[in-house]
């Protein structure tokens, strides 16, 4: 039994109560055959039918009760499975949030995506089945057993014996299946994802001109992961062929034994029915917890993970110093800041700054020296190891602060485009901003007419629900959204190496006019944005290798020149 | 829903009668055994009850029992086996069909549908379809012959009474899962349209992650999401609540029946129609016989659950598209000139002309840079090329032939290299080797040397037998452009096009990438449709395209000197 699932509040009581309403139906349980036996005993003595009346509406009641309590124990289990899962997925999601964009990589967003929408369900599935299922298995069968056991002795020995035969059984059964399914998992998994594979490549191979004669290896591979699947089935069905096997079998027994002590006369034909209508009672539990068996498994992995995540204390602390806005008198400073990310890897070490408000700083290096870990280090996003930062007086262990993270806009190479219209989008950072503001803004980005030129205009759903923009269209979305934010400082990170060179152009001519007058930090390898910056910093292994002004950088021999020269081969000297 | 079943169910039920018939069976028979188990030991109880003077009299029940004891489950496994090999069957099938509605249109699908992963669902539809067999079809059958087994094995003793019996059985078998059916679809349908709201919303958060925190907005966010959820839930548990009460009533019905069963042989056995060792029999056999029914409901109710796969499955195969072959001699065609001559493109429903009167003539072997905002014309243009549309004025010929001759035979002339060409998931020689199937293991070694990845390939454990992994993962951007362009190589077509294949390298990789691509299409006509201007020098012609048309034309040095709009992008793009 999952310890984990006693430790839910609540749960206890939900165990005690349908424990209680299980104690009530085993009873019922019991009555129920004993006056079914009755009935029909006495109709078998020829006693007249308003006898054998009473004792089918016995029981019919006990009927009832028993069907009752068992609907008794689904709706509670039910409530509480669902209040269970519902308060495990706030706190995931809580946690999530708290534990920011650098952990949600970490554990993939797909992952967390379906661990939260399918997981979650499962989880929920998994209590509701488990907790009557588990203790009807404990309570139902020993009654049953102990009330056999005062009628006739050897076929409780019998029903005794069969349990733990057929529990051993299925265990040795899941072994070596188990394994069996293990052994071909690896080809398994290829057959099964050829299809998934053929159709995401299908325009490859239609170029290939292999398209037509692809055909052919689907209809193959799917034979043979019909064969394979097949093979796999053959073990996989076998604990529940075990199960129905030991189960209706030892009825049979039961029976068989019963009907050679009648023609001895030494059992009578009442208890002998009610012997016989119970033994399938006896195993109707085992056989629904065999039933239920992977999605209690499931449910359980899936409990398992969101207990994972929930531990997770990776998460940066939020700090909750009042930071003042970053404009006039003030600066920014870094102390020997390093940043570790997974695995112990040092993605910033030792990096020192004081940077005064209104300053444009430049981050260049190559593909993973640091520039976006450097960024997101601004924005707090990551987990610092050493170091500290200070604005103005104030001390800071990280950035993670709420204070400062509202006076940032941050604007990376794919901005998030949310499944809302284009104005909600516009005014993501800004909600209260007026249509009129929204339009301005969009009228400065260069989209007004574009916007007016849908059929819905401003309302017009974009995003997952609707229109996909193309990715400089997306670029000055976000560009909107930083107008109407009115942030003090602006952080960049590759916003337009994806664009095709006249919509960088276009765009640029956007940014510069938006960055006056603010702090930029605008990392990114097209070395032409840095003309326009106040001092840059060349990035190297996650260390500040050369800092300084364009001019000065243009004209020292060092890194940043190795970079200008290893884009600008070719350049016609005129 | 009926047309889909027509498409979908009743081709393949017909097809594979054989088998669905013994699934059917063996799944019948394995319930009447449990059926007869009981019925059999309660006959047997009832009769030795009577003493009889040996135990041969009871001989044949004992054996009964003990057969029906071991069949039923033997019986349940067999069904279960042989359902599933004929439902993998039909999956195969359907594979195979469903490839051939997509594969003339591949290369529409993506604007066509805007979805990101339609393929993937698609694929995914059709793995749930095996549940409208084993989850509905089969029991359902199963259930209605268990039902006719019981009626007819009444009627023998009781005609009337099996009659009505019949039909309070039909409120089981029939009513209920009508009912049900008929009252959740709504509640299906709702339920299913939330929980899809909340994959969009969720999946806006994760990605979103960073604004929504920036923002200081987490918190409205994790309000509604949260309320969006027990919306969900609410529906859910409409649904559950129901099953739940719907099992206690069908019970209920079961209890009944059992008494009215049971009156019926003890009358019967007391008029002497019936032996009264019978009574047991006939009245405990009741619960197996409704154990068979009940599952009915549940069958029957999911089919609303099947219509979405339905109705993708069936929006992908709407769209027919006439493929032709081609009848362009060929092996006429050796070093071919490319001419675009006056040509214009409109796309249907739209008056906007995507290609607004282009001339363009590209000897062979030359290089030719194609440039131009997203909208430009640039894909129109290629598409032209290919042949996938034909121009609405002018005409496009490679070698004097008009390029929607060349049919599907057009990719035995010209090779596309696209932004992300896929990489199966198979060995890095597989993949290769798709290109040309003749191809020896020396040619292949030449290629992976063109494409410079020699070296590498040979420093892994399994050189040229690297599985790719999932999608690739094993391999950066650079060198799956490489592998992919190895396959070009290998395929030796004299016209390449490259559609933006650097996209998302940085700047090192991107220029290494293209020095080996140039050096290894030397001999070709190639057509690059870029974003940047790296490598641009060594190109034969650069075309600019703008609004359909072409706006600059002509080589590096020619633009460089004469036009300034492109001095101004060249210093950006290199950086001054």
């Amino acid at each position: 039994m999952d310890k984990h699932l006693l430790r839910y509040p609540g749960s206890k009581q939900t165990m005690a109560i349908v424990g209680l309403l299980t104690g009530v139906q085993a009873v019922a349980i019991l009555f129920q055959a004993i006056f079914l036996a009755k009935a029909i005993t006495q109709m078998f003595h020829g006693e007249s039918l308003s006898v054998a009346i009473r004792s089918f509406a016995f029981f019919f009641i006990a009927h009832f009760v028993r069907q009752l309590m068992q609907w008794g124990k689904e709706r509670v289990a039910y409530r509480f499975a669902q209040k269970t899962s519902e308060r495990s997925r706030e706190q995931l999601v809580e946690k999530l949030f708290q534990l920011g964009p650098d952990a949600v990589g970490k554990h993939g967003s797909g992952n967390l995506i379906t661990l939260t929408l399918e997981g979650i369900p499962k989880f929920r599935k998994y209590i509701e089945l488990f907790i009557p299922r588990f203790v009807t298995m404990a309570i139902v069968p020993l009654v049953i057993v102990l009330y056999i056991w005062t009628q006739d002795k050897l076929s409780a020995i019998t029903l005794i014996i069969v349990l733990p035969v057929l529990i051993i059984f299925l265990i040795l059964i899941g072994l070596v299946s188990q394994k069996k399914i293990d052994d071909q998992m690896e080809n398994y998994r290829l057959l099964s994802r050829h299809f998934v594979d053929s159709l995401r490549g299908l325009v490859t191979l239609k170029y290939l001109g292999k398209s037509k004669s692809h055909e052919k290896a689907i209809e193959t591979v799917s034979n043979k992961y019909r064969i394979a699947t097949n093979r796999a089935l053959k073990y996989a069905f076998m604990s529940s062929f075990a199960l129905d096997f030991f189960a209706s079998l030892s009825v049979a027994i039961v029976a068989v034994e019963l009907g050679l002590r009648l023609i001895n006369g030494t059992v009578t034909l009442e208890p002998a029915l009610a012997i016989l209508i119970l033994a399938p009672d006896y195993f109707l539990p085992v056989r629904e917890l065999g039933n239920d068996f992977h999605a209690t498994v499931d449910g359980q992995d899936a409990g398992e993970e969101i207990r994972s995540i929930l531990k997770d204390d990776t998460s940066y602390e939020m700090n909750d110093v009042a930071v003042m806005p970053f404009v006039g008198a003030t600066s920014l400073r870094a102390q020997e800041v390093t940043v570790i990310g997974d695995e112990e890897r040092t993605l910033l070490e030792d990096v020192s700054f004081d940077i005064r408000p209104g300053e444009k700083i430049g981050i260049v290096g190559t593909s993973g020296a640091g520039k976006s870990t450097f960024i997101r280090t601004l924005a707090g996003f990551t987990t610092v190891g050493d170091g500290t930062f200070a604005i103005g007086e104030k001390q800071l262990p990280t950035l993670a602060n709420e204070s400062w993270q509202r006076q940032l806009s941050y604007i990376p190479q794919h901005p998030t485009i949310f499944a809302m219209s284009v104005a909600e989008n516009i005014r993501f950072y800004a909600p209260d901003a007026t249509l009129d503001e929204v339009k301005e803004a969009a009228r400065t980005v260069g989209l007004y007419e574009l916007i007016e030129s849908f059929p819905n205009t401003w309302d017009e759903p974009i995003g997952q629900a609707g229109r996909s923009l193309s990715g400089g269209e997306e670029q000055r979305v976000a560009l909107a959204r930083t107008l109407l934010q009115q942030s003090n400082v602006l952080l960049f990170d590759e916003p337009t190496a994806h664009l095709d060179i006249e919509t960088e152009h276009d765009i640029k001519q956007i940014i510069v006019p938006l960055m006056e007058e603010k702090t930029v930090f605008f990392a990114t390898h097209r070395l032409h944005w840095m003309k326009n910056m106040d001092r840059i910093f060349v990035i190297d292994h996650g260390r500040v290798v050369q800092e300084g002004t364009y001019e000065q950088l243009l004209h020292e021999e060092g890194p940043y020149r190795a970079l200008v020269r290893s884009q600008q081969q070719g350049v016609i000297r005129s | 829903m009926k047309q889909y079943i027509g498409e979908y169910v009743t081709p393949y039920l017909k097809k594979y009668r054989a088998m669905i018939g013994w699934t059917i069976f063996f799944g019948t028979l394995a319930l009447l055994s449990a059926a007869m188990l009981t019925f059999t030991s309660g006959y047997l109880i009832s009769r030795t009850s009577e003493r009889p003077e040996t135990i041969l009299m009871v001989y044949v029940p004992i054996v009964a029992v003990r057969t029906f004891g071991i069949s039923r489950s033997v019986f349940k496994y067999v069904e279960r086996l042989l359902g599933h090999n004929a439902v993998l069957k039909m999956l195969a099938d359907m594979r195979v069909k469903l490839y051939q509605a997509l594969e003339p249109q591949a290369l529409f699908i993506r604007e066509r549908f805007k979805t990101g992963d339609l393929l993937g669902a698609v694929a995914d539809d059709i793995e749930h379809l095996q549940d409208v067999y084993i989850r509905t079809i089969f029991p359902t059958l199963i259930g209605l012959f268990v039902f006719v087994f019981a009626a007819g094995g009444l009627a023998t003793q009781d005609p009337l009474f099996a009659l009505i019996m019949s039909g309070l059985m039909l409120i089981v078998a029939f009513v209920y899962p009508l009912v049900s059916l008929y009252m959740l679809k709504k509640h299906q349908t709702t339920s299913k349209r939330l929980h899809s709201q909340l994959y969009e919303s969720f999946t806006d958060a994760l990605f979103g992650v960073t604004d929504w925190m920036i923002s200081g907005r987490k918190k409205t966010y994790t309000e509604q999401f949260l309320q969006e959820a027990k919306a969900s839930d609410e529906a859910e548990k409409k649904l559950d609540y129901w099953h739940q009460s719907r099992t206690f009533q069908l019970q209920l019905i079961t209890g009944a029946l059992v008494i009215i069963v049971g009156c019926w042989a003890g009358l019967q056995a007391a008029n002497g129609h019936l032996t009264p060792t019978y009574i047991a029999a006939f009245t405990l056999v009741v619960m197996p016989i409704m154990e068979a029914l009940i599952p009915i409901s549940h069958a029957v109710e999911r089919v609303p659950v099947y219509e979405e796969s339905f109705r993708r499955l069936d929006a992908v195969k709407q769209q027919t598209y006439e493929e032709f072959e081609g009848d362009v001699p060929l092996e006429t065609i050796e070093r071919p000139v490319i001419s675009v001559e006056h040509v214009s493109y409109t796309y249907p429903g739209s008056e906007r002309l995507a290609v607004d009167h282009v001339d363009l003539t590209i000897r062979p072997g030359e290089k030719i840079a194609i440039l131009g905002r997203s909208g430009a014309g640039k894909s129109t243009l290629l598409q032209l090329i290919l042949g996938l549309a034909k121009p609405t004025e002018g005409r496009v010929t490679i070698g004097d032939y008009e390029s929607e001759r060349f049919g599907t035979s057009i990719y035995d002339v010209v090779s596309v290299l696209n932004q992300k060409p896929y990489l199966f998931a198979t060995s890095v020689a597989n993949n290769i080797r798709l290109g040309s199937q003749e191809a020896t293991d020396e040619r292949i070694q030449r290629v992976v040397q063109d494409v410079q990845l020699s070296d590498y390939l040979s420093s892994l454990p399994n050189g040229l037998d690297t599985q790719m992994e999932e999608t690739g993962q094993r391999f950066s951007g650079g060198e799956r452009q490489r592998i992919a362009l190895s396959r070009i190589l290998l395929k030796d077509t004299p016209i390449v096009v490259l559609d933006e294949p650097t996209v998302g390298l940085d700047p090192a990789t991107e220029r290494q990438l293209l020095e080996t691509m140039y050096d290894a299409l030397e001999e070709k006509t190639v057509l690059h449709i870029t974003h940047h201007l790296t490598y641009i020098e060594k190109m034969d012609r650069i075309v600019f395209m703008d609004e359909g048309r072409i706006a600059m034309i002509g080589s590096h040095e020619q633009l460089y000197a004469t036009n300034e709009r492109y001095r101004n992008l060249y210093e950006l793009d290199r950086g001054l």
